[in-house]
């Protein structure tokens, strides 16, 4: 037991915190009542999912050995860093995000254009008072 | 509470679940030799006097049909293992051989590591190499960009990177069909 | 006594001078670290991280100075002009590409049509070919895609204004 948490858990520690960010914000994109703090939840969500996939191309850290922090150097191709011995970090999972963030803001800005439209037609951004004056015209409109 | 928090709540304990059973499976963090930053094992196999003909240059037939069983055969597109179609050769720093291939490009034809061939014990073990090993050492001389993310993400993968813009584009559209109401502003 | 030595337009509060005289001052060098950081070939670097620069120096001349004259600064022909340009440059060279190489289609990849080629060598002009293609058509759709979002979040209406006098 306590192996296999030493091996598992102490040692993949990158996957436990964004793992925690991660629920942390699909809790708050769920359970909350008004848009803005929904809004906020799944902008979360994502940051969290990019810092995770961008952690599994860090190379040359031992952490059972040392607490290693001497890791990679970023890919910029040198000289002088292959005589000294570094060696250069994944640029694969760096490439696949990058693009990832600035498509993320984009998104954010047109979810936050239809909160405006939603807020000039119903005067308020609670989910419950917006449902309860969906069923009432409804009623009006079945009843006319 | 309300029925949505509680909801909430149960997803979030199921998920810590699934990701206890699902952490075996994933690489240490900050491994060099992880099949996502170097290499792969495929299989590994028992050795005859298969090292001497390594050593002569030439991959033994049952290593090669092994592969070709794998799935990386002509039928799939990959490139071939026949005879003169490939070069071997004794790489000191990953203690093993490597196979280089050459593919049909049009400038800068040059083989290209795709194998290595390892002796562990008694058997032999065969890894096959993944992208970013290429693309680290092939970027200074075919683009003369010392930067590995801007080379890969506008030379080698430029055609995703046309789609990616399109969509920021579109998302500037849109924001201005939802808020303009008496023409322009 | 805090500030407001200019006079008060209708609709904007009242100014200071500290952000004011700041904010027109590091304006300029915002720009010129943009520019900077979009040509990413040498170093870190790119079209994106270049972009949101670009753009960041922008929005921070019409959070201080009001929407009004943020929109006589850029126009909305300006803004339009340059979210197509950016796009078109990069298209643009890649269909080239792919119309001249006819037997083996290639995208990218055909440093034969241009005639950077014949003073620095294949390598040089991919090169070149990703510095001021790509990335410059990249750097320059990002910034007025976040400058438009900007307006139109921000935008009010004329009736909405209110006045406020001393």
């Amino acid at each position: 037991m306590i192996e296999w948490l030493m091996q598992h858990v102490l040692e993949k520690y990158n996957f436990w915190i964004a793992m925690t960010i991660i629920l942390i914000g699909l809790y708050a994109a769920m359970a909350k009542g008004n848009l803005l703090k929904k809004l906020i939840g799944l902008s979360l969500f994502q940051t969290a999912m990019f810092l995770w996939f961008i952690s599994l191309g860090d190379v040359g850290r031992d952490v059972m050995v040392t607490w290693g922090l001497k890791g990679g150097t970023p890919p910029i191709i040198w000289e002088k860093a292959i005589e000294e011995g570094y060696t250069y970090v994944n640029p694969l999972p760096n490439v696949l995000m990058l693009t990832g963030i600035v498509v993320s803001a984009a998104t954010t800005a047109v979810a936050l254009a239809i909160v405006i439209r939603i807020y000039q037609k119903y005067g308020t951004i609670e989910e419950d008072e917006i449902m309860e004056r969906e069923l009432q015209e409804e009623v009006r409109y079945a009843f006319s | 509470m309300k029925s949505l928090s509680s909801f909430g709540i149960v997803i979030v304990i199921i998920l810590i679940g699934l990701s206890a059973y699902v952490i075996e499976d994933l690489p240490a963090f900050g491994d060099a030799n992880s099949p996502a930053n170097k290499y792969i094992r495929l299989f590994s196999m028992q050795s005859g006097a298969m090292e001497d003909q390594l050593e002569g240059g030439v991959i033994p037939i049952e290593i090669k049909n092994k592969i070709y069983d794998f799935g990386f055969n002509e039928e799939n597109l990959y490139p071939t293992l026949e005879e003169g179609g490939y070069e071997i050769e004794w790489n000191e720093k990953n203690g093993g051989w490597d196979v280089l291939i050459e593919e049909g490009e049009i400038y800068f034809n040059e083989p290209i590591k795709y194998y290595c061939i390892k002796i562990l014990g008694e058997e032999l073990a065969v890894y096959r190499y993944n992208w970013p090993v290429r693309i680290i050492e092939w970027t200074e001389e075919e683009t003369a960009t010392p930067n590995a993310v801007t080379s890969g993400l506008a030379d080698y993968r430029g055609f995703d990177t046309m789609g990616e813009e399109t969509v920021i584009l579109i998302g500037a559209i849109a924001v201005t069909m939802l808020l303009r109401r008496r023409g322009r502003l | 006594m805090t500030g407001g030595s200019a006079i008060p337009e209708e609709g904007v509060a009242r100014r200071d001078v500290i952000i004011d005289t700041i904010s027109r001052l590091i304006f300029p060098f915002i720009l010129l670290f943009g520019f900077y950081v979009t040509i990413g070939t040498e170093g870190t670097g790119g079209g994106f991280q270049g972009g949101t620069i670009l753009a960041a120096g922008f929005i921070l001349y019409i959070t201080v100075f009001g929407a009004k004259r943020g929109r006589e600064k850029i126009p909305e022909s300006v803004n339009t002009f340059f979210e197509s340009f950016g796009l078109y440059l990069y298209n643009g060279s890649g269909l080239l590409c792919i119309i001249f190489s006819m037997g083996a289609v290639q995208f990218l990849n055909y440093p034969g049509i241009w005639p950077v080629t014949d003073l620095v060598g294949v390598a040089g002009s991919r090169a070149w070919i990703i510095a001021f293609m790509v990335e410059v058509g990249i750097g320059l759709t990002v910034m007025a895609a976040f400058i438009s979002q900007y307006f139109d979040l921000a935008w009010k209406d004329e009736e909405e204004m209110v006045v406020r006098k001393e």
